[in-house]
């Protein structure tokens, strides 16, 4: 007689309004199988590409975008995004290469902590002056650029003693690059306190309905402020990886991250329009990333080619995870 | 049906100009329309009347194309259609006044007009200015109105936008060669009285060569223009009324039913009212859309306040949960001042709220239950700074057990589940922290069926049993009396009385109709 009956019927009627589109279900596993489909293809195209070395030098060039994505993917998890974290990569490797003479090992902290705060600032200004993150992050790239090119003296800043950061640059157990662990340790490290906290829910809350987060007493101007300054501290640990592997900061140095970190993040699958996501989504789109970045080379294409693959990847995997029932008007 | 016999034409009646049998629409969780049946004459302006969720808006949607019916029929001069698209619709002559005014407000009236069917105002790209002034005057003739058409739209009155948008609207004409239908849906609600003539005699000048249906929320307005009413309820058509002799006290009757089940908003559980000093007490408080509101709430007692549209009782509601800002006043929660910054703040004080907008504003649809009942009392699921996946477990099994929520289960997401369960989940978000001492209840069974109404009015005789206070915005004024102790009527942004409401004494609504107007 305690047949649940009544639980029966419940979510019937509802479930077929509410579904995903099915594209949503496959972009779940999409970086998973276009991880697999490129390591196949890679490794049919050049048998050399599956040796201990080669792998050792891809998760050591993934290092750096890894951690930038890792970063920027909480801000676009809370329906933001942020555009300044190549450019304040690089201004950190210039600040690092620059202090770490006089700082030595206490350098790496300083930068990722001033790298944090200018997150924040950047974070409090969309917060308070209720600009989009969009603007405020444009404005920040350019802000940021110059700030470089002016205290770098427009040119790179050599290290000579690297000893503080050479740690980075070494192997754990002989082949697994440090920077690549750590990039690992660092996205690990987010997301299980993302989800071990009550940060998740205000997380997906703010980027899902940020009305409803506010009205549900979520800490919504926090979680963003916090959001962009945990983004900026990735892109001051990012400038560490860079400048133990170069021996030195350039102004334009992470420059040319901004677009693979971006599509790292699309390609994982997490929505640009807040929510649904997460950084291990970002972590593998990273890895896809990297991988046609070090295989164009091997099939041939001439790696002026790449911009244009970046370009195309964020919008066709954009196309494939928007939720378009969010969106009314594309603006 | 005890509907008052229509009295029969001698001439043998045309072919309506819109008639619809039958339609049926749902929503998840929701009826709106349940087998609809309508008939617009021609040359006649047809009121609609209903109660908020009795499918008006709905109708109107399907009637215009902008919503697909599930079953059921519509006949244009005879002639059953589908309407797939607004432009469907203008091409057999069905236009609609939106509600919310849909003018270009940088524009000016002509370009408005002739918006999306220029015509031969363009030629290759550009505007010829003396032909778009002629066409759009042309437009203006038709309703008599001696609007500029060069004049810019947001520079004219309100009620001269809503000239202008008539005069769009029966652009339609050019499409189909018969009278037009036009639609207007709230067309008074922001309009002045003197306004409100002028639209009033517009109406009947449409009424010569083309047939309207009127929607208002004000039944003095519906019998004042219209020939015929149908009156909606719960998504079906339950009566026809010709409007020469009847008053608005028949009408509503018609809207609300014979409310049938007497106990229909539990009035024998409402709880006892402490007496002693108020849970809350507001003194003064003004803002941009009210001025010194006076209210005060016991613990136990459900305070209505009611007014129509633009009283500025939803910002008094927004202002006391810390989101509508406040320029003077103060509020008291059990005699201590508090201030209201921010939603933290208000949560903080032990004052909840339900917000009219159930799946923007209530709700994050894609969370799980479970995500979304813990969203605001974090601590209550957590030790330390984590979540117990435990605790929280229990928690949330155990409200879901007592509010009966029907879910699959505490990990599914909130917008699987009906209108009625996702509304007990955001209602369970207050109550599980065990220290809310004020309910804010923003038209809490907006878009509910009858039966998940009846649970939330339940639920809320628990909560006042238990001693927490209440400030009710309801749905519609029978909500109001029959779950309020004690009613606010607010009108244009004042308290214009304040009308006990006990049980075995309650007003009838048109008591509180004569101070909301």
């Amino acid at each position: 007689m305690s047949t649940p009956v009544a639980m029966q019927p419940v979510a019937e009627p509802a479930i077929g309004a509410n579904s995903p589109r099915p594209a949503r279900r496959l972009t779940g596993f999409m970086p998973l199988i276009a991880l697999a489909a490129l390591v196949v293809a890679l490794a049919v195209a050049d048998p050399d590409f599956l040796t201990l070395r080669s792998l050792t030098a891809v998760s050591r060039t993934a290092a750096p975008l890894i951690v930038l994505a890792a970063g920027a993917t909480l801000i676009v998890l809370c329906g933001g995004i942020d555009l300044s974290i190549a450019a304040l990569a690089s201004l950190s490797t210039v600040l690092l290469a620059l202090w770490l003479p006089d700082l030595g090992g206490l350098a790496t902290p300083a930068v990722i902590g001033v790298a944090a705060a200018i997150g924040a600032v950047q974070g409090a200004a969309h917060v308070l002056l209720r600009i989009p993150s969009f603007i405020v992050t444009l404005g920040g790239m350019s802000i940021l650029s110059a700030v470089a090119l002016v205290v770098s003296g427009a040119g790179t800043v050599r290290v000579v003693d690297d000893t503080p950061v050479k740690w980075l640059d070494l192997y754990v157990a002989g082949y697994v690059p440090m920077s690549a662990a750590m990039a690992l340790v660092v996205v690990a490290l987010i997301a299980a306190i993302l989800k071990a906290t009550p940060l998740h829910s205000w997380v997906s809350a703010t980027g899902y309905s940020e009305s409803a987060a506010r009205l549900a007493g979520t800490p919504v101007d926090l979680v963003k402020i916090g959001a962009f300054c945990v983004s900026g501290a990735c892109a001051g640990f990012a400038a560490a990886m860079l400048v133990s592997r170069q021996y030195s900061g350039g102004p334009t140095m992470a420059d040319n991250l901004l677009l693979p970190a971006v599509a790292a993040i699309v390609v994982g699958g997490t929505a640009i329009t807040g929510g649904h996501g997460s950084l291990w989504r970002s972590l593998a789109g990273a890895l896809v990333v990297t991988l046609l970045r070090v295989g164009l080379p091997i099939v041939g294409v001439p790696s002026a080619y790449e911009q244009i693959l970046y370009g195309a990847i964020i919008v066709v995997a954009v196309a494939l995870t928007l939720d378009w029932s969010k969106v009314s008007i594309i603006k | 049906m005890s509907v008052p016999a229509e009295r029969e034409p001698a001439t043998p009646a045309p072919v309506p100009a819109l008639e619809v049998r039958g339609l049926v629409k749902h929503y998840p969780g929701v009826k709106a329309l349940d087998g609809v049946d309508l008939v617009v004459r021609q040359h006649e302006v047809l009121g609609l009347a209903g109660e908020n969720g009795a499918g008006k808006s709905t109708l109107l949607k399907a009637l215009v194309g902008l919503v697909t019916p599930d079953a059921g029929e519509i006949y244009v001069r005879g002639e059953a259609v589908k309407l797939r698209s607004v432009v469907d619709a203008a091409n057999h002559g069905i236009g609609m006044v939106f509600q919310e005014q849909s003018l270009v407000p940088n524009l000016t009236a002509a370009e408005n007009i002739l918006l999306g069917g220029e015509g031969a105002a363009v030629r290759r790209g550009v505007y010829r200015w003396d032909v778009m002034r002629r066409l759009a005057q042309e437009q203006l003739d038709k309703i008599g109105s001696n609007i500029d058409p060069l004049a810019r739209t947001d520079t004219l009155s309100f009620a001269d936008r809503q000239m202008v948008e008539i005069a769009k609207v029966l652009r339609i004409e050019q499409r189909s060669q018969h009278p037009p239908v036009i639609i207007l849906d709230e067309p008074t609600s922001v309009l002045e009285s003197k306004e409100i003539d002028t639209l009033f005699a517009q109406i009947r000048r449409l009424r010569e060569f083309a047939s309207v249906v009127f929607v208002s929320h004000r039944l003095d307005e519906v019998l004042d223009v219209c020939d015929r009413v149908t009156v909606l309820r719960g998504g079906r058509s339950v009566g026809e009324v010709a409007t020469a002799g009847a008053v608005p006290r028949e009408l509503h009757r018609m809207m609300i039913g014979s409310t049938g089940s007497d106990d229909h908003y539990h009035e024998n559980a409402a709880a006892a009212v402490a007496a002693e000093q108020p849970r809350l007490s507001v003194r003064g408080l003004s803002g941009r859309s009210f001025r010194d509101i006076d209210l005060d709430v016991a613990a136990g007692e459900i305070v209505a306040i009611v007014g129509v549209h633009g009283s500025g009782r939803e910002d008094v509601c927004r202002a006391l949960f810390g989101i509508e800002p406040t320029t003077a006043g103060e509020i008291r929660m059990d005699g201590k001042r508090i201030s209201l910054p921010n939603t933290r703040a208000a949560c903080a004080a032990g004052i909840g709220y339900v917000p009219a907008e159930r799946k923007t504003e209530g709700m994050v649809g894609p969370m799980s239950v479970a995500e979304n009942m813990t969203l605001t009392k974090q601590k209550a699921r957590c030790a330390g700074p984590f979540v117990a996946p435990r605790k929280q477990a229990g928690l949330v099994d155990r409200w879901i057990e007592r509010l009966s929520i029907r879910t699959p289960g505490r990990d599914t997401p909130i917008q699987r589940l009906s209108g009625g369960n996702q509304q007990k989940v955001v209602l369970a978000r207050w109550l599980i922290g065990g220290d809310i001492r004020l309910l804010l209840l923003d038209h809490p069974t907006r878009g509910l069926d009858v039966g998940a109404r009846s649970e939330v009015y339940r639920l809320m005789r628990e909560l006042a049993a238990g001693g927490v206070a209440t400030v009710l915005l309801a749905d519609s004024l029978e909500e109001a009396i029959g779950l309020a102790d004690r009613i606010l009527v607010m009108n244009d942004g004042r308290v214009a009385a304040e009308v006990a409401c006990p049980n075995g004494g309650k007003p009838s609504p048109l008591d509180l109709v004569k101070e909301m107007v």
